[in-house]
């Protein structure tokens, strides 16, 4: 579904990305570990084109992007993307910050777009909050409505940067509860995450990134069980 | 004391009728200054944030030119450069002054208003697939623009204040009442506590009345 290939990034000096592959099946849920600063959110950014790749190439849905040709904000709209401040906007209820790109960027008349956003809060717990601003909504109502409205493009993936960090611990759950009903339904999902029982019980593949690179890939049962880089099992012994 | 008071009091029942007039030409001023100030910002804010280093440079000359020469001399400058030429009255060449000088400072309020809003609120907007003329005109102008309302605010009343000056090209507001005022009555000192009230009094009346809208927005939406 989403496949990166030897993906080169660097930040003027700093070489943040060297060479990494990444195949995502379609359905497929995998979540992306490693310590900070290793590259976790510049990949994901990189696969919606918020960051441009200076090597190797990413195809989606088996059309491989090219950055100078391809309009890219048609290929944004196919990569849902849930980020760790929500980044709802504030100036519009939630209903609109659902239903806003789907008017501006589909072209969807008001009638229809209002009921697949109402259709997508009633899914994410959330239809009481309607017509009420975000700045009403706790942290983990507002990350709710987020989901909500990537949902609301029809995204064929969606990435998620660590969208329980932000939140209080009371608040995760309700949060993770509708990211795991979403892999059930078969989304295809990249998340960035330290939530570990999360990762055990809902991705297909656990990866470790370090220092830019992939150092473990494995089924979950496999990366906690026996995992085969020294720096892996450091970092379990870390959140465990 | 209670003399001043008097005398103070006195000038003020006198003058009244001729300030009240006056004050409908600063409020005029000041609206003209602040409505066309708004305008010019606003064009010369697009042009800095327009990412072409042409239009950057011509808004940077701007900015510059009027944010370091008084505006005593941009008024006299217009007043000459205009009505000369064109035939024009004072008060539009002192309006479109104010205009002028207010441009600068609210480009400046405009710009840090874009600036200022949060970058993940592009990056959630391009995410969903907006292009950037969608996410500048729906999600970044609308709390700019709200961002900058304080500021505005402000720079309203400084203009209020500055709409004094144009009295050096003879236009009849309240500044050159009193200072008219000041020279026929050998009251020169009660003229000017007089002077002041009226100021004091319309910039407790703007500051209230943008405190009170301002409350109204949090109030709404934050
Ligand atoms: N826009 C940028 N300009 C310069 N350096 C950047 C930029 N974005 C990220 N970096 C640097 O790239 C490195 C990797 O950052 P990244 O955000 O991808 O790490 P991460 O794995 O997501 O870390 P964290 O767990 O803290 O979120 C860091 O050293 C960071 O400082
Ligand atoms: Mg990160």
């Amino acid at each position: 579904m989403i496949i990166g290939e030897n993906i080169h990034k660097s930040f003027g000096d700093l070489e943040v990305l060297k060479g990494v592959d990444l195949h995502v099946q379609p359905q497929e849920v995998v979540v992306l570990v490693g310590v900070s600063g290793s590259g976790k959110s510049t990949l994901l950014r990189c696969f919606n084109f918020l960051e441009m790749i200076n090597e190797g190439s990413i195809t989606i849905d088996g059309k491989k992007v090219d950055p100078k040709k391809d309009n890219l904000t048609k290929i944004r709209a196919e990569v849902g993307m849930v980020f760790q401040h929500f980044n709802l906007f504030p100036h519009k209820t939630v209903l609109e910050n659902v239903i806003e790109a789907p008017i501006t960027v589909k072209k969807m008349n008001k009638e229809k777009a209002k009921k697949l956003g109402l259709e997508l809060l009633e899914k994410v717990g959330l239809s009481d909050k309607a017509d009420v601003y975000p700045s009403k909504l706790s942290g983990g109502q507002k990350q709710r409505v987020a989901i909500a409205r990537s949902l609301a493009m029809e995204p064929k993936v969606m990435l998620f940067d660590e969208p329980t960090s932000a939140l209080d611990p009371e608040l995760v759950g309700e949060v993770l509860q509708v990211m795991k009903q979403l892999a059930e339904e078969g989304m295809t999902m990249v998340v960035v995450t330290h939530e570990m029982k999360f990762a055990k019980e809902v991705a297909d593949r656990i990866i470790m990134i370090d220092q830019g690179t992939i150092i473990e890939s494995a089924d979950p049962k496999t990366f906690f069980g026996n995992p085969q880089h020294e720096r892996t099992r450091q970092f379990i012994q870390l959140v465990e | 004391m209670f003399e001043l008071f008097g005398t103070v009091f006195e000038v003020f029942m006198r003058t009244y009728p001729g300030f009240l007039e006056a004050t409908v030409v600063t409020l005029q001023l000041t609206a003209v200054g602040v409505i066309l100030g708004t305008l010019i910002g606003l064009v010369f804010a697009l042009m800095k944030i327009s990412g072409s280093k042409i239009l950057q440079g011509i808004a940077n000359v701007y900015i510059t030119i009027i944010r370091g020469t008084p505006l005593i001399v941009q008024i006299m400058f217009l007043y000459f450069g205009i009505v000369e030429i064109y035939t024009m009255s004072n008060f539009w060449a002192g309006a479109i002054a104010l205009g002028v000088h207010n441009g600068a400072y609210i480009a400046e309020i405009f710009r840090g208003a874009i600036q200022g809003v949060d970058p993940g609120q592009r990056e959630a907007s391009m995410s969903l697939g907006m292009n950037r003329k969608q996410t500048m005109q729906r999600i970044v102008f609308p709390q700019a623009l709200r961002r900058s309302i304080p500021p505005l605010g402000n720079q309203f009343i400084i203009t209020l204040k500055d709409s004094s000056l144009v009295y050096i090209i003879g236009v009849a507001e309240i500044f050159s009442l009193a200072n008219r005022e000041a020279a026929q009555s050998f009251q020169p000192f009660e003229s000017f506590i007089v002077v002041a009230l009226y100021y004091l009094v319309l910039v407790m009346i703007f500051t209230y009345l943008l405190r009170w809208y301002e409350n109204r927005l949090d109030v709404d939406k934050t």
